[in-house]
């Protein structure tokens, strides 16, 4: 007698989730274009009518000035700039490695805390913080820390572990960018540490039983059953850190050198050079990085897709 | 509801305004300018927004404290400020809101400007005026001075109106270097001497910028550039400079792979002993930042033996700024007696007075010349006897560049 109630209860639920689905389904195209209606056109007004309005002056068309015919000058002169390559090598560099770098801590840091801390709220909550600070807030706090006059400099002279605060290392305004990679890395791994627990929480664990059964090893496990499942939405959070911080600005403008500087950082101060011949040229750059940006949001979206079908074919 | 009912009023009004003065043949041309009294009776209520760089504690507490309240008690004016990091992007802000067409109701009322961002307003037709001539204040200063007569080599015209005057001084610790060089070429030999223990401001940093002029100037007879020199003589001039400051860059701060990026860090960097000279362009910064504890006590300047730099500092309008009158009733009061000897106080800012001594009333005369000067700051006679003039915003945008191309970029 204990047996059907339960089964009585679970088909009203059942009922109810698949009703709702139904409904979610039903959600017809008028009523679609209205909900998303006011947030798609600010976002295509704003964006979209200022990528537009750049790409215009980026090809010289400057009504006012009476220059109505449209070249890729400047573009041209931007690219033949010997400085064109290094600034791209730096923002490559700085955004790449600091991509890397974050996603292989939050995999280790998303795998420990799905199957070793789930339950541990204090995790969660201190890995939540970085999220809500913004990358001036740490850029700042980075250079009083890492300086060499700065804290941890101090603190090293006052123990008597380093001579004098110039022997402490080069860490900000320094060739290899450390300063501006830690930032990145601080901001970053929280972020795609939770694009990747979410998937791991989903994930079903009869497979790694299997495998476990099986006689997989632990790193077994990982490379053919965990990585495979985990890696589209490891992908595609990779692909959004490395848009934001390939067009970012704040974080190279107070942590790197005066040369060379990275493309955001060039476009600006192009854009707000006295001499008003470089503007053009400033806004050239600025298209060139919202063309990456964009490239690399496509990539995101395809990593994310391919994950939906295959959720959806399985 | 009566609050809401004037409320709506307003806003009815100013629609009306606002249709009306879109009317060409109604509403008065927009660059007129209004009679002394007139701008008083109009600028009462009013809040300027004034756009300043923001990177000195000791102008921004003269301008948010004295002038505001000064301003609001006499004028009924709100004085507001808002710092910039450079007023550069301000200029570019008009330069967008000129080419989109709108020519009212502009956030910035005035600006705190001068040489090369000057001579692009004029050129751009992004300033009203010229208002200069209409402020009663005017009567205190010497439009004589080439200082004040020309900014930069550019004609003032009454387009923007003096507010002060600033030379440039070298800043070291006499308990750090007991004898510091007096000349150029002197200093030349101590940095090489001290590697690692100097450093300046990368152009187009304003501070920077003037410190490279002078190396500019050690190549030849500052007084050369003011008018009468060729392309050729120029680019002779330059190319040494660079010269002398690529030798150089292994002796400087972090072997001169970087460097600070403002003044601001310069200061930090010579406080933190990481390098041992700082300067200004500005004689009384020195002794403010003992005042302020940022400086230690043993801080002093000095100028070189060849003399430094100096100029002359303005107050602008926007040509579509909102509170013109207010901004004139503004401008008018930091020319006056008491504005500028309170500006002129050490412990405040201790900004040299644009108005001529000789033009002030008796009484005024007299509290300027006994005025207090501040331990680190020279007087007025080694001042002025040791004053070069400002070349042509060209040579200085010639010099920025060039240094950028092949003092930053060459390695």
């Amino acid at each position: 007698m204990g047996k059907p109630g339960p089964e009585k209860q679970i088909t009203p639920v059942t009922m109810h989730a698949a009703a709702q689905g139904e409904k979610h389904r039903r959600t017809t195209t008028p009523r679609l274009l209205l909900l998303l209606g006011p947030a798609v056109a600010i976002i295509s007004v704003l964006f979209g009518g200022g990528l537009l309005l750049g790409l215009l002056q980026a090809l010289g068309y400057r009504p006012q000035d009476g220059l109505v015919s449209l070249s890729f000058e400047y573009f041209a002169a931007v690219g033949a700039d010997p400085y064109f390559f290094k600034s791209l090598a730096l923002t490559f560099y700085i955004s790449a490695t600091s991509t890397a770098i974050a996603a292989l801590l939050s995999v280790a840091t998303a795998l420990f805390m799905h199957f070793k801390a789930a339950q541990n709220r204090l995790l969660h909550f201190i890995l939540q913080i970085p999220l809500t600070v913004p990358h001036l807030v740490v850029a700042i706090s980075m250079f009083m820390l890492l300086t060499p006059s700065g804290l941890f400099s101090r603190l090293l002279c006052r123990a008597g572990i380093i001579s004098s605060p110039a022997a402490f290392p080069l860490l900000v305004n320094d060739p290899f960018g450390i300063s501006i990679l830690t930032v990145y890395i601080w901001k970053e791994v929280p972020f795609i540490t939770f694009m990747v627990l979410t998937v791991l929480k989903s994930m079903e664990t009869e497979l790694l039983e299997a495998g476990a059964s099986l006689g997989a090893t632990p790193m077994q496990r990982f490379r053919h059953i965990i990585l495979p499942t985990i890696a589209p939405s490891l992908g595609s959070g990779c692909f959004i850190v490395f848009a934001f911080t390939f067009g970012a600005f704040e974080v190279p403008y107070l942590l790197g050198r005066t040369f060379p500087l990275t493309m955001p950082v060039w476009s600006y101060k192009n854009f707000s050079d006295i001499d008003l011949a470089a503007r053009p040229a400033g806004i050239a750059i600025g298209i060139i990085i919202a063309a990456t940006v964009i490239i690399s949001l496509f990539f995101s979206q395809l990593l994310l897709n391919y994950s939906r079908n295959r959720e959806a074919r399985s | 509801m009566n609050v809401n009912f004037s409320g709506f009023n307003y806003l009815t009004i100013a629609v009306l305004i606002f249709l009306v003065c879109n009317l060409p043949q109604l509403c008065p041309a927009e660059d007129e300018i209004p009679d002394w009294d007139s701008a008083v009776a109009d600028s009462s209520g009013q809040t300027v927004n004034w756009y300043m760089w923001g990177g000195s504690p000791a102008v921004n507490r003269y301008v948010n404290g004295y002038l505001a309240r000064e301003l609001k008690n006499r004028f009924n004016i709100n004085l507001r400020q808002v710092p910039v990091k450079d007023i550069a992007e301000i200029v570019s802000k008009l330069m967008v809101e000129k080419a989109a067409g709108k020519n009212s109701g502009g956030s910035v009322d005035l600006m705190w400007i001068n040489g090369e961002n000057f001579r692009t307003c004029k050129r751009e037709n992004l300033l009203f005026g010229p208002f200069a001539d209409v402020l009663p204040n005017q009567r205190f200063v010497d439009w004589h001075n080439p200082a004040v007569e020309n900014d930069f080599g550019t004609p003032v015209a009454g387009m923007e109106s003096p507010w002060g005057s600033a030379q440039f001084v070298m800043i070291y610790d006499s308990a750090r270097t007991p004898d510091p060089p007096t000349t150029i070429a002197d200093l030349i030999r101590w940095i090489i001497k001290h590697p690692g223990r100097f450093s300046y401001p990368a152009p187009p940093d304003f501070t920077g910028s003037a410190f490279v002029r002078h190396f500019f100037y050690h190549t030849g007879a500052p007084e050369k550039w003011q008018q009468g020199y060729n392309e050729a003589e120029l680019k002779e001039s330059a190319d040494s400079t660079y010269a002398i400051l690529n030798d150089l860059k292994p002796f400087l701060w972090r072997e001169g792979s970087t460097y600070p990026d403002s003044p601001v860090r310069l200061n930090s960097l010579f406080v933190d002993n990481e390098i041992d000279f700082s300067f200004s362009y500005h004689q009384g910064e020195a002794t403010r930042n003992i005042l302020d504890g940022i400086f230690p006590d043993t801080v002093r300047t000095y100028v070189f033996d060849e003399g430094t730099i100096a100029n002359t500092h303005f107050v602008a309008i926007p040509f579509n700024a909102e509170n013109k009158e207010g901004a004139m009733v503004v401008a008018n009061f930091l020319l006056s007696p008491e504005a500028q000897y309170k500006k002129a106080e050490p412990d405040v800012w201790g900004d040299f007075p644009v108005v001529s001594t000789t033009r002030l009333p008796v009484e005024w005369q007299e509290k300027f010349n006994t005025r207090p000067r501040g331990v680190a700051t020279l007087d007025d006679q080694q001042l002025q006897s040791h004053q070069l003039p400002e070349p042509p915003s060209d040579i200085l945008v010639y010099l920025e560049k060039g240094w950028e191309n092949q003092v930053l970029k060459s390695r």
